[in-house]
């Protein structure tokens, strides 16, 4: 889980808006990652996420403006990567962008193809210490999940927002909120379940 | 504690959002229920992988990249501005601008395909007046003179500075002159002529050289065809020689009574009444009885004719003209009815009082 992001002072915000670039620059530095990352988990293509995270962050600099209160800057930071999430995601989806990259697809071998068999990592020690194959099986597995799941986990488990900040972020309540989580919870288990056996 | 509720509370257990007592029953729960166990063992398993799952560091050249796509879409704005900023307008104020513009464009296009016909014809009018030359009057206005000139058309050799001013008598014979007192005939003639002044002067410089030569206007500008049209105008009037008889009375409603009376007799048409003055029209030939009649009416028994020097000259020189260069076509005139308007004179018949 990532590591907590230094609040952007409100002077910070109120240069960006009046057009300052120095400003908006210090807030790339200080939100790239997350922004990044969010991408990332929400698409699973880092060039496609990097991709994202321009667009927003030039989103950003062009109506940052029309933000009225500053003190909700990371809230409105985060809408706007999901808003720019939940389009390229629609688009990929129409053009099949991850067909080929599911885990239930079969594998292309030169014998010809064969279904994708992936061994549960805790069986393996050797694989279980592979850090890089966790993070491939989380994200083939989020894929696969609704989009407003992955954005609850993403947020959640991955980000580590607090529930007063996703509430800020998707206007939901806290209840909904976790009830939503822990469906989408269960759902991931299902999900790597059945990507493991 | 039954299975679901346990296996719904797995993410409370996870978040530590469960009381003691609760903690104390969901594990009891799944110490007694191996499928619940499994489910637990599964969740767990996965929460523990998500929250292994570091964060991924941000491509190299991320900022830089940022930097120069900013740049770039600076540089495009303005080039939107200047280009496609009619694309940004609202729909609302673009409709109504593209259906003015449609209304001007059919409007334009109305006017244009009115117009050219017209300068198309008169193009081809001095062909036709060379080949044919008749009385033809065009679409645009254009007419166009024969050699022949109708009755009630002026003779080529009319115009002349003697002539301009004859035509300050009326015409008689030209019915939209007929109700005109004198010095207003002119004018509404003027007046009347216009609409058709440009086209048919054409007509005049088309057949008629020699006139356009007397006028020396090569080629006339608005002032100019004004001018000459004043000309031929007044050279109609002119072709008709006025008389004027002064006759004394001594009973001014009587005699006027009379004199209309006698007009008619001898077909003549009484034009206007004014005051001491009868305007009327008489044919030609039978003017001088017409005459001895009105000397009738005279308290002395005799009419003074007065024709002015220069009306006698000018109508002299015209009735010459006529003679001498149109002769022929004169008398071919004389048999339609329009000639016999021709060979009317008019008489200014002036009452004085005793």
């Amino acid at each position: 889980m990532m590591t907590p992001s230094p609040k952007i002072q409100k002077e910070v915000i109120e240069n960006c808006k009046a057009g300052d670039e120095k400003a908006f620059t210090e807030i790339v530095l200080h939100r790239q990652k997350r922004v990044f990352n969010i991408a990332y988990r929400m698409l699973g293509n880092s060039e496609e996420a990097k991709d994202l995270a321009q667009e927003v962050f030039i989103s950003v600099f062009e109506s940052i403006k029309d933000l009225k209160e500053e003190i909700k800057f990371d809230a409105w930071l985060t809408q706007v990567t999901l808003n720019h999430c939940r389009n390229r995601w629609k688009y990929l989806k129409r053009r099949q962008y991850f067909s080929s990259d599911s885990l239930d697809d079969p594998v292309e071998t030169e014998d010809g193809s064969v279904p994708r068999a992936i061994t549960d990592p805790s069986d393996n020690p050797e694989i279980l210490l592979e850090k890089k194959m966790i993070q491939q099986l989380i994200q083939r597995g989020l894929l696969e999940l609704k989009e407003d799941q992955r954005e609850l986990l993403v947020l959640r488990d991955l980000q580590g927002f607090s529930y007063e900040e996703m509430g800020d972020t998707l206007g939901l309540p806290e209840g909904t909120i976790k009830s939503k989580l822990h469906r989408a919870r269960m759902d991931l288990k299902e999900v790597l379940e059945r990507f493991t056996h | 504690m039954d299975c679901e509720k346990v296996r719904d509370r797995f993410s409370s257990w996870w978040e530590k959002e469960l009381s003691p007592s609760e903690e104390k029953v969901f594990k009891e729960h799944l110490s007694s229920c191996p499928k619940c166990k499994r489910e637990f063992e599964q969740f767990e398993k996965t929460m523990r992988w998500l929250h292994s799952a570091g964060e991924v560091e941000v491509p190299e050249g991320f900022l830089p990249k940022l930097h120069k796509e900013l740049e770039e879409r600076k540089r495009a704005v303005p080039e939107e501005k200047r280009g496609g900023k009619w694309f940004y307008f609202p729909i609302s104020i673009k409709l109504p601008i593209q259906a003015g513009a449609m209304v001007v464009v059919v409007f334009l296009v109305l006017y244009l395909t009115k117009t050219i016909p017209m300068e198309g014809a008169r193009l081809k009018e001095p062909k036709q007046t060379s080949s044919s030359l008749s009385v033809q009057e065009k679409p645009g206005g254009a007419l166009t003179r024969s050699a022949a000139p109708s009755p009630l058309e002026t003779p080529p050799e009319a115009p002349g500075p003697k002539g301009v001013e004859q035509a300050k008598a009326p015409v008689p014979g030209e019915g939209r002159l007929e109700e005109a007192p004198v010095p207003q005939i002119e004018a509404e003639v003027k007046k009347r002529e216009a609409p058709a002044r440009s086209t048919e002067m054409l007509g005049y410089q088309a057949v008629d050289s020699k006139e356009a030569a007397r006028a020396s206007v090569p080629s006339p500008g608005p002032a100019k065809i004004e001018g000459e049209l004043a000309v031929s105008e007044k050279s109609r009037v002119a072709s008709k020689p006025p008389q004027e008889i002064v006759l004394r009375i001594s009973d001014r409603k009587k005699v006027i009574s009379l004199v209309h009376e006698l007009v008619k007799q001898f077909g003549g048409e009484v034009m206007t009444t004014k005051g001491d003055m009868v305007l009327a029209s008489v044919p030609m030939g039978s003017f001088r009885e017409f005459k001895k009649e009105l000397a009738g009416f005279s308290s002395s028994g005799k009419a003074d004719r007065l024709i002015t020097k220069k009306h006698a000259k000018g109508s002299l020189r015209l009735q010459e003209g006529a003679k001498g260069e149109e002769g022929d076509e004169k008398s071919k005139e004389s048999t339609s009815p329009a000639a016999d308007m021709e060979r009317r004179t008019i008489v200014r018949i002036l009452l004085v009082e005793e």
